[in-house]
């Protein structure tokens, strides 16, 4: 089988667990990453090809697919600037705030025709592709209830929300999908409920830290999610679809299954700290479904529709809390050709 | 003290539980009479029960009763209440008191009149479980409370002729996770949003009410909340609750028969919870009983008041309402001389 030659554009936290990632993978080779602020020596030992320019990836005709991991302000035009350079694309999410520039995007990868998959990574989180599983298989039934907790274990750092796009669309958007994942089905309305009771800075800073969100799905099925910013607990992620048959339900996971017994009580260790960790196996699954996708010449199981719908839900989300109502989510056809 | 005696009007499902709980779990009580149209005289007397009458005013009209047990068809609490306060009896009503605001506001108006007490059948305010998570709440366990989740799910649909007298899920069965949020929180429910759908059954749609819902709420103190029901769940009686905020999360879970815990090759497998209301809430039904005798005996104020009764109705009917006009809905306090209506 042939390597796949593989770029990175992005080099931050998630830039680098990606590429870190793909050094590791079997029938990939990463050839050169490209940051502003690459410290290239890091790259250099790693046998990496360090760049400041993305260029350089982009340029590179040896190379068959990148990855975009660069700030979500970039994502759009790097993502076209990468299908026209006939590479397939993986980018983070989401690839814009705006949906219009979304469509723009993805008509540009469709007229490309190269695969583009968006890093809904919990989608291949061994737990939650379970949950999907029983759902698909039908060990629930037909989905009557979903919902979806998921709580992050420290509050981010004021300057990350004030460009982060709001809670909804940087960390919402997960649960969104994680909705439409899991039950199969699509959302038409929400009703978003947010409060700051986290911390005052981000209520000034024009964003909230604690949001219940009600979901109608297209199948007559009803969902909930349930966010706060700061679980002092660790990362608290957990899904229940609940059907006509019964309930498939995912729990939180721990570093290791101890129990602590004494007369204060029992004590169980907390969950897994954050993202990284409990998503570990996620970032990697994700990478080999899309270079499964290339190989294969299949559709990637994360399209651009996945990637546009949760920015749509996210929309409808923000406005209802705004306007104080329930609020359609805009009707975007599966397969429709999107705009130029 | 010799046991206070009581008695109960209406023994259906619910009336007959009780009954069986106040013979043998309430030593504070010895219950003298019973009163139903299709009272079943054998049956109380197995119970030791002096007195079976189809005629409620027959122990109403009885000095040495003291206290009575409301267990009617809820239509008919109202009226029972207004006549037993009259009689100078203390009351205990199984919930919802009404329907409607007005009605229960004048049960609270009848019972202060009378200066007799009135507690409310809010069984879970019993329960060891939620006990301690509402003092663990209010004792600030959790730190500063951002939100609250119940899970209240039914193991069976009920009968479609249930469903169309019933007053609706959220009036039936809903208004005890209202209850559960008042109760938990400390505070007051200020706004709510529901869904709701039937996809239980068709049937109870057809009948004009639903059997699956979520409802969100926001509570005074800045709280969000989330209930979630459904009519059956083919695995038991779900009853889950948490109590989320800055210091922490506290979980109740549903309880089980038994904790045998099977590796087989399938799977692993655990009893599923307990079946229904009955077996769950039996020491809170139980605990409810004896706090209402202990209240009466010793003069203390009631554990789930008429007030508490309303305010969970009129959480309820904003319920309705946001379900019927698709709009969050402020829940309108009586109690608290709010205005009327009201969307945001």
């Amino acid at each position: 089988m042939n390597e796949i030659i593989v770029g990175v554009i992005g080099a931050g936290r998630i830039g680098t667990l990606h590429a870190d990632n793909l050094i590791r993978m079997p029938g990939v080779r990463l050839k050169s990453i490209a940051d502003p602020l690459i410290k290239p020596e890091a790259w250099s030992r790693r046998g990496v090809e360090p760049a400041l320019d993305p260029a350089v990836v982009l340029d590179d005709s040896e190379i068959a697919a990148v990855l975009i991991c660069s700030p979500t302000t970039t994502h759009a035009d790097l993502t076209e600037a990468a299908a026209r350079a006939g590479k397939h694309v993986f980018c983070e999410k989401p690839i814009a705030l705006d949906p219009v520039r979304i469509r723009q995007t993805l008509a540009v990868v469709e007229k490309a025709g190269v695969k583009l998959q968006v890093g809904f990574n919990r989608r291949f989180d061994p737990t939650f592709a379970r949950v999907r599983q029983a759902v698909e298989a039908g060990e629930v039934g037909d989905v009557q209830l979903v919902r979806v907790v998921a709580r992050d274990p420290l509050r981010p750092p004021i300057e990350y929300v004030a460009t982060s796009g709001g809670m909804f669309f940087d960390m919402t958007i997960h649960d969104f999908d994680m909705v439409r994942f899991v039950s199969g089905a699509d959302v038409v309305e929400v009703h978003a409920f947010g409060a700051v009771l986290v911390d005052p800075a981000i209520g000034e800073a024009g964003d909230i830290d604690t949001a219940v969100v009600t979901l109608k799905l297209d199948n007559g099925a009803l969902a909930v999610i349930e966010n706060s910013r700061e679980a002092v607990f660790g990362y608290d992620q957990r899904v229940e679809v609940f059907g006509s048959k019964g309930s498939v339900e995912a729990f939180n996971e721990s570093p290791c299954q101890v129990r602590v017994r004494t007369a204060a009580g029992v004590r169980a260790e907390n969950p897994l700290f954050f993202f990284l960790q409990r998503y570990q196996r996620s970032f990697v699954a994700e990478l080999e479904a899309f270079f499964d996708s290339i190989r294969s010449d299949r559709e990637p199981p994360v399209t651009g529709h996945d990637a546009l719908i949760p920015v749509l839900i996210g929309i409808a989300a923000t406005r209802s809390m705004r306007e104080g109502r329930p609020v359609a989510v805009e009707r975007q056809q599966r397969g429709r050709r999107p705009e130029a | 003290m010799q046991p206070t005696a009581v008695g109960v009007i209406g023994v259906g499902r619910i009336g007959t539980m009780h009954t069986h709980n106040l013979v043998r779990h309430v030593p504070e009580a010895r219950v003298k009479a019973v009163a139903s149209p299709h009272i079943d005289r054998d049956w109380a007397a197995a119970l030791g029960i002096p007195i079976a009458t189809p005629d409620p005013d027959e122990l109403l009209r009885d000095p040495e009763i003291e206290a009575v047990v409301i267990t009617t068809p809820s239509g008919r609490h109202v009226e029972m209440i207004r006549r037993a306060a009259q009689a100078g009896k203390q009351i205990f009503c199984e919930k919802p008191v009404a329907f409607e605001p007005q009605a229960i506001a004048e049960a609270i108006a009848a019972v202060e009149a009378a200066g007799v007490r009135l507690q409310v059948g809010f069984n879970r305010r019993f329960d060891p479980s939620i006990c301690r998570l509402a003092e663990a709440v209010q004792a600030g366990e959790v730190g500063r409370l951002h939100s609250l989740r119940v899970i209240n799910r039914d193991p069976r649909r009920p009968p479609v002729d249930f469903v169309s007298r019933s007053g609706g899920m959220f009036l039936d069965f809903t208004i005890h996770d209202l209850d559960t949020l008042r109760f938990l929180s400390g505070s007051e429910i200020e706004e709510v949003y529901a869904v709701g759908a039937a996809l239980v059954d068709p049937n109870i749609g057809a009948a004009g009410d639903i059997d699956t819902a979520i409802v969100t709420a926001r509570l005074a103190n800045g709280a969000l909340c989330v209930i979630d029901n459904s009519r059956e769940t083919h695995y038991g009686y779900d009853q889950r609750f948490e109590a989320f905020g800055s210091k922490g999360n506290l979980t109740v879970d549903n309880l089980k028969p038994t904790t045998v815990t099977s590796y087989l090759k399938p799977g692993v497998y655990e009893d599923t919870p307990l079946p229904s209301f009955i077996e769950r809430y039996q020491d809170a039904f139980i605990g409810e009983l004896r706090a209402f005798l202990r209240s009466v005996r010793e003069g203390t104020p009631v554990a789930a008041t008429g007030e508490d009764a309303l305010a969970a109705v009129e959480a309820a009917v904003a319920a309705r309402t946001s379900l019927a006009e698709n709009r969050p809905v402020h829940v309108t306090r009586r109690a608290a001389g709010a205005a009327e209506g009201g969307s945001r």
